[in-house]
C-alpha cells in the first residue's frame, strides 16, 4: 500500500511544503512522532547500555528512514528538521507529564526505599515548565522558541540550527541568548 | 503606568550591554526609558544565572528510550508476581506492592534497564539483594527473592504494613519511652547486621519503618557492600549540575568520615544511627541547616547540644549514649551490641 507508506508520504509532504502548502507541517508530525518513537524503542533494546543516544542521533535517523534522503532537497531536509524537533519536544513533554503524573497521586507512600526524586524527575519537571515558558516566548517572538526548540529538544548543534532554519550562525547564538534569558527570567516568574 | 517597551529595542540594548564589560553597563542603560530598562536589566540578570539549558534532557531521553509505560500496570506479573500498585520511585528503582502466587503481598523493587544509567546502580542493586538475604533478623526486611526478569532486576521482600520514620517524624514528636524502644529495635538490626559483617551505609528514617503491631523493620541495604568506599553517585546529580534531593536528604545522617570521603566501618552506622535517634527523641535534626554548606560544617563541627536542653524527661545515660554516637570521632562511639545494651536497660521489656 504505497499511499500508507510513511515513507513516501514524508516525501510527499515535504514536497508540498517546498512549495508552500503550511499544512504538510501538521500532517507531516504524526508520522515523525511515531518514527521518532519507533528509533527510540529498537535502539534501547538493541544497546540499553547505551548512554549516548542523544535526540539528534535519533533525528538524523528518522530523516534517512522517513525521507526520500537521495532525491530530497537540501530545504527538505531543513524542513524535515524543523518538523522532527517539534515532534522531539511532544515526545519528551509528553513523557515528562507522565512521570510527574506518576509521581503524584501516590498519596502515602506506606513503604519507601527512597521517597527523594532522582534526577529523572527534577529534570521532567524542569522540562514541563520549560515547555510553558517556550509557550509564552512563542507567542513574543516565535524564531527565538524555534531555536530553543531545536537546540533543547532536537539537540541540533548551533550550525545544525542555522541550517535548519536558513539563518546565520551569529544569529542563532543571539537569539538563544536572550531566549536563555527571557526563559529563565519567565521560569522564575513563575515559580515564585 | 509606563508604556510597555517594545521588543526591538529591548532585544538590541540588551545585545548592545551585554558587548559592554559589566561595570559599563550601566552608562548605557541610563538612556533608556524606565521600562525598556528594567527589561534589559533583569534579562541581564538571569544571564548571569547558569544551570538551564545547560545540558540537553538525557535523563528523560535515557527514561523514554525504555519504550516502556511508566509504570508497571496493575495486573501485570514480574517472574513470580503479581503487580497491585506502585508505592514509590526512587533512585534505586520502584517499588510495587505485588502478591505471590498465594496471593500474599509482598514489595516489589525493581531497578528497570532503562534507568539503570551506571553499572554501579546495577551493582547496588544486586548488593543489596545479596546483603539483605544473608541477614535473618526480626527488625530487617526479610528478603524473599531476587532476580532479572524482562521487566528488569527485581527483589521480592516482605510487605511492612506501616509508615517510615520520616513520615512517623513528620507527623508530630513522638513519646521517649517509645522513642527508647524503637531505637533499641533499630539498634539490635544493626548489631545482627555488624555481627554477620555486613553495613547498612545508609541509615536514616526513611529507611526505618514502623510495622502497625509496634515492630521496627529496617529495609534498604542498597549501600551495603564489603570494603570500597561510599561516595555521591553521579545519579545524584541534577540536570543543570546542582546537587538534587537524593544526596542532601542522605547528607544529614552521614558521618564525617565519609563525607571526608574515608572508607565506611561499623561506627559509621552508629553515627547515623545516633542522628536519627537524636531526631526521633529530640524533635529537631542535630544537623540541621539552611543549606548544603550549614549541614556540612555542622556535621564536621557544631557541637551537638545536649538532648536535655531541648526537652525534659531524657534519661541521662541515653542523652550521653546519643551524643557518644555521635562523635566525630569513629574510635569515640559506641558499638551497636552496646546501643542495644543501654538502651535495653531504659526501656521497657524487648521485643522481638
Amino acid at each position: 500500500m504505497p499511499e500508507t507508506n510513511p515513507q513516501g508520504e514524508v516525501t510527499r509532504l515535504l514536497a508540498e511544503w517546498s512549495s508552500g502548502d503550511q499544512s504538510a507541517l501538521n500532517k507531516m508530525m504524526p508520522l515523525v512522532y511515531a518514527e521518532l518513537h519507533r528509533i527510540a524503542r529498537r535502539a534501547w533494546s538493541q544497546n540499553p547500555h547505551n548512554n549516548t543516544l542523544q535526540p539528534t542521533a535519533l533525528i538524523n535517523e528518522a530523516y534517512l528512514k522517513l525521507a526520500n534522503a537521495e532525491n530530497a532537497s537540501f530545504h527538505d531536509r531543513c524542513h524535515f528538521y524543523a518538523v522532527a524537533c517539534k515532534a522531539m519536544r511532544q515526545i519528551l513533554v509528553n513523557h515528562a507529564k507522565s512521570r510527574l503524573s506518576g509521581k503524584r497521586g501516590l498519596g502515602l507512600a506506606n513503604i519507601s526505599l527512597d521517597d527523594i526524586q532522582p534526577a529523572v524527575h527534577q529534570e521532567a519537571a524542569e522540562i514541563v515548565a520549560l515547555h510553558e515558558a517556550l509557550e509564552a516566548l512563542h507567542a513574543i517572538d516565535s524564531r527565538k522558541s524555534m531555536v530553543v526548540e531545536a537546540r533543547y529538544f532536537g539537540g541540533l548543534s548551533v550550525e545544525e540550527t542555522a541550517e535548519a532554519m536558513g539563518v546565520s550562525v551569529a544569529t542563532v547564538n543571539r537569539d538563544w541568548r536572550l531566549a536563555r534569558s527571557w526563559l529563565i527570567r519567565q521560569m522564575n516568574r513563575e515559580s515564585s | 503606568m509606563n508604556p510597555p517597551a517594545p521588543w526591538e529595542e529591548i532585544e538590541r540594548l540588551y545585545h548592545e550591554a551585554l558587548e559592554l564589560p559589566v561595570g559599563e553597563r550601566g552608562t548605557l542603560l541610563a538612556h533608556a526609558s524606565p521600562a525598556l530598562r528594567e527589561e534589559v536589566e533583569s534579562l541581564l540578570e538571569a544571564d548571569s544565572k547558569d544551570g538551564l539549558l545547560a545540558a540537553p534532557p538525557t535523563h528523560v531521553v535515557a527514561d523514554l528510550l525504555d519504550g516502556q509505560p511508566s509504570e508497571l500496570a496493575p495486573g501485570q506479573r514480574v517472574a513470580d508476581y503479581e503487580v497491585e500498585s506502585l508505592i514509590s520511585i526512587g533512585g534505586m528503582g520502584e517499588v510495587y506492592l505485588a502478591h505471590d502466587r498465594e496471593g500474599r503481598p509482598v514489595a516489589l523493587k525493581i531497578l528497570r534497564r532503562h534507568l539503570t544509567v551506571s553499572a554501579q546502580a546495577v551493582d547496588r542493586f544486586e548488593t543489596e539483594a545479596r546483603a539483605a538475604s544473608a541477614l535473618c533478623h526480626p527488625n530487617i526486611v526479610t528478603v524473599y527473592e531476587s532476580g532479572e526478569s524482562p521487566t528488569g532486576l527485581f527483589i521480592a521482600m516482605e510487605w511492612v504494613d506501616g509508615a517510615t520514620f520520616r513520615a512517623i517524624m513528620n507527623a508530630g514528636r513522638v513519646e521517649i519511652a517509645q522513642a527508647m524502644d524503637w531505637g533499641g529495635q533499630a539498634a539490635r538490626a544493626l548489631s545482627a547486621a555488624h555481627t554477620a559483617g555486613i553495613l547498612h551505609r545508609d541509615m536514616k528514617p526513611e529507611n526505618i519503618m514502623l510495622r502497625k503491631d509496634g515492630v521496627v523493620k529496617i529495609l534498604d541495604f542498597g549501600l551495603a557492600r564489603d570494603g570500597g568506599a561510599v561516595g555521591p553517585e553521579p545519579s545524584s546529580m541534577g540536570a543543570s549540575g546542582t546537587i538534587s534531593g537524593t544526596l542532601s536528604g542522605t547528607l544529614l545522617y552521614m558521618p564525617p568520615e565519609i563525607l571526608r570521603g574515608e572508607t565506611a566501618t561499623s561506627a559509621s552506622d552508629v553515627f547515623s544511627l545516633g542522628a536519627f535517634l537524636y531526631e526521633l527523641t529530640a524533635g529537631q535534626h542535630p544537623f540541621a541547616g539552611e543549606t548544603l554548606l550549614d549541614v556540612f560544617e555542622a556535621i564536621e563541627c557544631r557541637p551537638v547540644e545536649a538532648i536535655g536542653s531541648l526537652r525534659n524527661g531524657v534519661p541521662q545515660e541515653v542523652d550521653r549514649l546519643i551524643l557518644r554516637m555521635l562523635d566525630r570521632r569513629p574510635g569515640g562511639r559506641p558499638s551497636a551490641r552496646e546501643v542495644c545494651d543501654v538502651l535495653g536497660g531504659v526501656g521497657g521489656p524487648q521485643k522481638a
